[in-house]
């Protein structure tokens, strides 16, 4: 997976770099939007990590034109992640109403921008037909069809749209109330046991062990089996 | 007892309304006083009596033109004697009348009843003072110009005698004297009206809030309150000019030392994979927790400025039960790293007025705190609650509580229990408590069920009935 960092920061970008290259990703690491627009338009990119505060300009500048397909050798669809320091609400609000597809606010965890990272890379392989793969639980978008080691399982519509989300954004907590108003539109009275009978059926297909609860939050499936995760 | 005490406090405080009247009354009185010095000066010497030159020619006239007939000239002078002392006698004070004396020549022709015979006329036209036995008097000689006549009038002087003379010289003094007690009452209501601006300049301060330096709209044509508002105006655009100097530059520096931060924290992660034997792992691990503590210390000054500077914001109706799975779900991440679980308890739709960004920093460092005091392997158990008109939002963890003593203090920007072992800033409760404070509500600590410590936030619950719009 080829990443584009574009952070003007040494020490950031180049910790970045060493830790992303550590984890067998490919990195190209920018320091100015100029650079960047080069960058993109000779190499491309799977992802791309931006700085908000730049010496040339604003991260969202690039963001904009990305989004409006004004780079050459992108067609819109490349996944942003923003680091930025900047955390207030209507900073967030601004870099995801932007296009930004995540924003990790600056320090982050390395397993965060790791795990948010592949999710990226997972969520946009998955819309270009990839499939997603979670500890031999594996989903594959263009057919509908879910495996679970090898073995072929039936899943309704919702309780696919479930799985499908929970599986793009692995490691990560989505709230009951996000996961009701996405797959289940219109079920407007006692959602919640909706949401908890569609979960329960899906658990029963799947098999214990990938979907964790956290209590009256939400689901999440974890990258690593319960336990090896620190 | 307390009544009588307030009455009086409100008495004794000065205003500028007494102040204005008591130097209006002081004035007043001073001018009176003038007025009566005077004519208590001049009093001695201007009884009416003595004043009244006809009364005198009358005499003289009488004197000459009955000389030749004792008698009857005795009877006239006796008369015109009555006729002056009319007043006197008519008020019963007898004592204060004048004392008429008449010589022709050397020859004393006529004295009032208790004159003394033994007096003699001034040596010139004039006034002058005589003494009868202590008595004082002011008498005034008038000579004839047509004969050796000589008349003298002769009036006591004494304090009644100066009521005497105001009375009857400062008949203007009269309304004075009369309207003077009822002055206080139109001088107040007057300086009351006239000050009426001032008021509503005192009014419009009085209303904003503390975080509201924009300038007053009121500005009243008036010299003296234009100038006053205008520098007040002046001082608050100079005060909100320094405070936003201020929190920007703490949240410039803030943002700053955010990028190093994750900096040193990128590689000193980027590192653990390659230390080697758990003397690295443990020096790194060092790095790492100092790395964590200054990022989340830099993070919670930014709320606290935030807080500090967002209090006039306005509230706006939001469902708490959402916004507090939104946040849970981000900490899910900072729990499980911790090996820590986090349940909710919300089984209904919690609408209160607020700040999303001050409830939400308001939830994530009671969360936070829950999640570093708790030993691993616990659970952080948040509830949400509408009761009684008010929201009730609970974090119980299982860590080891806060001593009973500490539960005020801790809420104390930078103050830590002395007793506690992990790190922190000490101002995760503070940001917590001022947040619930903008919303009207507050925090309190106390055991958890089984040890551990219980944060019960209240917060008013929105007017709006709770079932509008929430879940979709």
């Amino acid at each position: 997976m080829k990443i584009l960092l574009i952070e003007d920061d040494l020490d950031l970008g180049n910790g970045v770099r060493i830790a992303l290259s550590e984890q067998g990703m490919e990195v190209v690491w920018v320091r100015t939007l100029d650079d960047a627009a080069r960058s993109l338009a000779r190499d491309g990119c799977d992802l791309v990590l931006l700085d908000l505060g730049l010496p040339d300009g604003d991260g969202l500048t690039l963001l904009g034109q990305l989004r409006r397909n004004k780079v050459p050798g992108d067609s819109g669809g490349l996944p942003v992640l923003i680091l930025s320091a900047r955390d207030t609400l209507d900073d967030r609000l601004s870099g995801l109403d932007g296009g930004a597809d995540d924003y990790l606010v600056k320090p982050f965890v390395l397993a965060e921008l790791l795990s948010r990272v592949r999710a990226l890379a997972r969520r946009s392989y998955g819309f270009d037909g990839e499939t997603i793969e979670v500890r031999g639980l594996v989903l594959h978008a263009p057919t509908r069809r879910v495996s679970v080691a090898g073995r072929t399982v039936e899943l309704t519509a919702s309780e696919y749209a479930l799985l499908k989300m929970l599986m793009m954004r692995t490691d990560r907590v989505l709230t009951r109330r996000v996961l009701e108003e996405q797959t289940l539109p219109g079920s407007q009275t006692n959602a919640s046991n909706t949401l908890d009978v569609h979960m329960a059926n899906l658990r029963r297909k799947i098999g214990e062990g990938y979907i964790r609860t956290v209590r009256g939050i939400g689901y999440v499936i974890d990258l690593q089996a319960p336990g090896g995760a620190a | 007892m307390n009544r009588l005490l307030r009455l009086w406090r409100a008495v004794a405080e000065p205003t500028l309304v007494r102040r204005l009247m008591l130097v209006q009354v002081a004035l007043v009185l001073v001018m009176w006083g003038g007025v009566i010095a005077v004519l208590v000066h001049n009093g001695g010497d201007s009884s009416s009596y003595l004043n009244a030159i006809r009364s005198f020619d009358a005499v003289i006239s009488v004197a000459d033109n009955l000389a030749s007939q004792p008698a009857l000239q005795q009877q006239s002078l006796a008369k015109i004697d009555a006729a002056l002392r009319e007043e006197f006698d008519a008020a019963n004070l007898k004592e204060l009348g004048p004392l008429l004396m008449v010589w022709q020549g050397d020859r004393l022709v006529y004295h009032s009843k208790g004159a003394p015979p033994n007096w003699r006329p001034g040596r010139a036209q004039g006034m002058e003072t005589l003494y009868l036995g202590d008595k004082r008097y002011r008498a005034l000689t008038v000579y004839s110009r047509t004969s050796d006549t000589r008349v003298m009038a002769a009036g006591p002087v004494g304090t009644l005698n100066v009521f005497m003379t105001i009375n009857s010289r400062g008949y203007f003094l009269l309304p004075l004297v009369i309207s003077l007690p009822l002055l206080p009452l139109p001088a107040w209501w007057s300086i009351r009206l006239a000050m009426r601006p001032w008021r509503r300049v005192a009014q419009e301060v009085a209303a904003r809030g503390p975080q509201d330096l924009t300038p007053l709209t009121f500005r009243p044509p008036h010299r003296e309150l234009a100038a006053m508002v205008d520098s007040v105006n002046a001082l608050l655009l100079r005060v909100s000019q320094s405070a936003l100097r201020e929190r920007s530059f703490i949240a410039d520096a803030a943002h700053e030392l955010r990028t190093p931060l994750a900096a040193m924290r990128v590689n000193a992660e980027a590192l653990q994979g390659q230390a080697n034997g758990p003397v690295q792992r443990e020096l790194l691990n060092g790095i790492l927790s100092s790395g964590n503590r200054a990022g989340r210390l830099v993070g919670q000054l930014l709320q606290l400025m935030r807080s500090d500077a967002t209090g006039s914001e306005p509230h706006a109706p939001l469902a708490l039960d959402a916004l507090l799975q939104d946040r849970l779900a981000a900490l899910s991440g900072l729990a499980s790293r911790n090996g820590v679980e986090l349940e909710l308890a919300a089984t209904e739709p919690v609408r209160i007025m607020g700040q999303r960004e001050s409830l939400v920093s308001l939830v994530d460092n009671l969360v936070e705190n829950a999640i570093k005091y708790s030993p691993p392997h616990c659970v952080v158990r948040v509830g949400l609650a509408g009761v009684a008109g008010r929201a009730v939002l609970t974090v119980e963890d299982q860590g080891p509580g806060i001593a009973p003593e500490l539960r005020e203090r801790v809420f104390d920007r930078f103050f830590r229990d002395p007793q506690q072992t992990k790190s922190g800033s000490g101002l995760g409760l503070a940001i917590a408590a001022s947040a619930a404070a903008s919303h009207g509500g507050t925090i309190a600590l106390s055991d958890a069920q089984g040890g551990g410590l219980l944060a019960t936030v209240l917060l008013p619950l929105a007017v709006i009935p709770a079932q509008a719009g929430i879940h979709t």
